[in-house]
């Protein structure tokens, strides 16, 4: 990598010359630049995962993955656009091989996913059954980005929740504009044909994203 | 309502049009209702998606990773060869085995009593997650783990992916 192209990059990420600092071998470096992400990281792989505890494992995974290439770093854009990469593609190979595994069970690759724990935050609203509701609403929407293919199920997480653009999803994700949208739009249409089936579960909110 | 249409009502209700053509299609749902409801069912759908509030970051989650980072960096070990190594590390192992099992075989060598083999079919019979077993075996582990390495690489995925639904 040429000094000026990490120039470029590093002016338009600080993060970049970070990384260089943990490629050097400096572990306080690598200290910054975990605390710096992580509120990020193990929000994508939770709503990724949809496990807490797996969310944590693999964004540590990420991370240290992340220390094991920073040695062959090619600064392009914004650092944060390669974590999520490596995190995306991490959380998908864990679905792909959880879902091989039930497969190997002889079991129907969804029925873990229906029993699959289901977020519990802490009780936030003071009305029981606004917190029931809410909790139907979560449910629902696991259910329905469970059922979504890997590709549609990364793009419209990155979309809905990570509130990224769809040039910003393409970069993560290395594909097209073109390609995101199309991914969005056929998660979109199933996730409204899940919602037509359980249309109680879903009720109707106002709101752009 | 046509795929092309429904698809720039998306890029509406995400922010992604170009101000002028965003003008030009509020124009039109004004004058349109069918348009105007086929967004605000776009709009449902999308604003039904909700998760909870993601949990917090564990305390000291910075510090351990980073003291894992340190363990690794000091140990030399098959987690730090490239994923083709050892993708081609467990390859052989697995070709080595079938080898061997296939060997055994052939001279009639390792063909247990049947008594054993009784005892084996006992042990097999009161294993209740096999498949399991299979995966968390260190050969098994080494393969996705390589996989891991070669897919996580932080590289962009192949150029025929590029434009499609592959992933």
């Amino acid at each position: 990598m040429g000094t000026e192209t990490f120039g470029r990059a590093a002016a338009a990420d600080p993060g970049w010359a970070l990384l260089a600092r943990v490629a050097a071998g400096e572990t306080d470096a690598f200290t910054v630049l975990v605390d710096t992400h992580q509120e990020r990281l193990l929000h994508l792989c939770e709503r990724l995962l949809g496990d807490v505890e797996e969310a944590r494992d693999a964004a540590q995974e990420v991370f240290l993955k992340a220390f094991r290439k920073a040695g062959e770093l090619r600064p392009q854009g914004q650092l944060y656009t390669w974590l999520y990469r490596i995190a995306v593609n991490h959380c998908l190979n864990k679905l792909r091989r959880r879902r091989l595994v039930r497969f190997l069970r002889f079991a129907d690759p969804m029925d873990g996913e229906e029993d699959a724990p289901a977020f519990d935050p802490p009780d936030r609203a003071a009305d029981p059954a606004a917190t029931l509701e809410a909790r139907r609403r979560w449910q629902a929407t696991r259910r329905a980005i469970e059922k979504l293919p890997a590709g549609q199920r990364a793009v419209l997480v990155l979309a809905r929740f990570e509130g990224l653009s769809y040039r910003q999803i393409a970069e993560v994700l290395g594909i097209t504009e073109g390609a995101v949208e199309s991914r969005l739009f056929r998660a979109m249409r199933r996730v409204e044909a899940a919602q037509e089936t359980n249309p109680s579960r879903v009720p109707p909110k106002e709101g752009l994203r | 309502m046509n795929r092309v249409m429904e698809m720039e009502l998306m890029r509406l209700l995400h922010g992604e049009l170009p101000p002028d053509q965003e003008r030009a299609l509020r124009g039109r749902l004004e004058r349109e209702p069918g348009l105007a409801a086929a967004l605000a069912r776009l709009q449902k759908t999308w604003s039904g998606l909700e998760l909870p509030p993601a949990a917090p970051v564990p305390l000291g989650f910075a510090q351990r990773v980073a003291a894992r980072a340190r363990e690794q960096s000091a140990t030399v070990s098959w987690s730090a060869a490239p994923g083709w190594v050892r993708a081609a590390a467990a390859a052989a192992l697995a070709f080595g085995i079938l080898l061997g099992a296939g060997a055994s075989r052939w001279t009639g060598l390792a063909e247990p009593a049947p008594e054993v083999q009784a005892q084996a079919g006992q042990v097999a019979a009161t294993t209740s997650e096999p498949t399991d077993a299979l995966l968390d075996d260190s050969l098994a582990a080494s393969y996705w783990s390589a996989l891991d390495d070669i897919d996580e690489s932080g590289e962009a995925p192949s150029a025929g992916e590029t434009g499609g639904d592959a992933l």
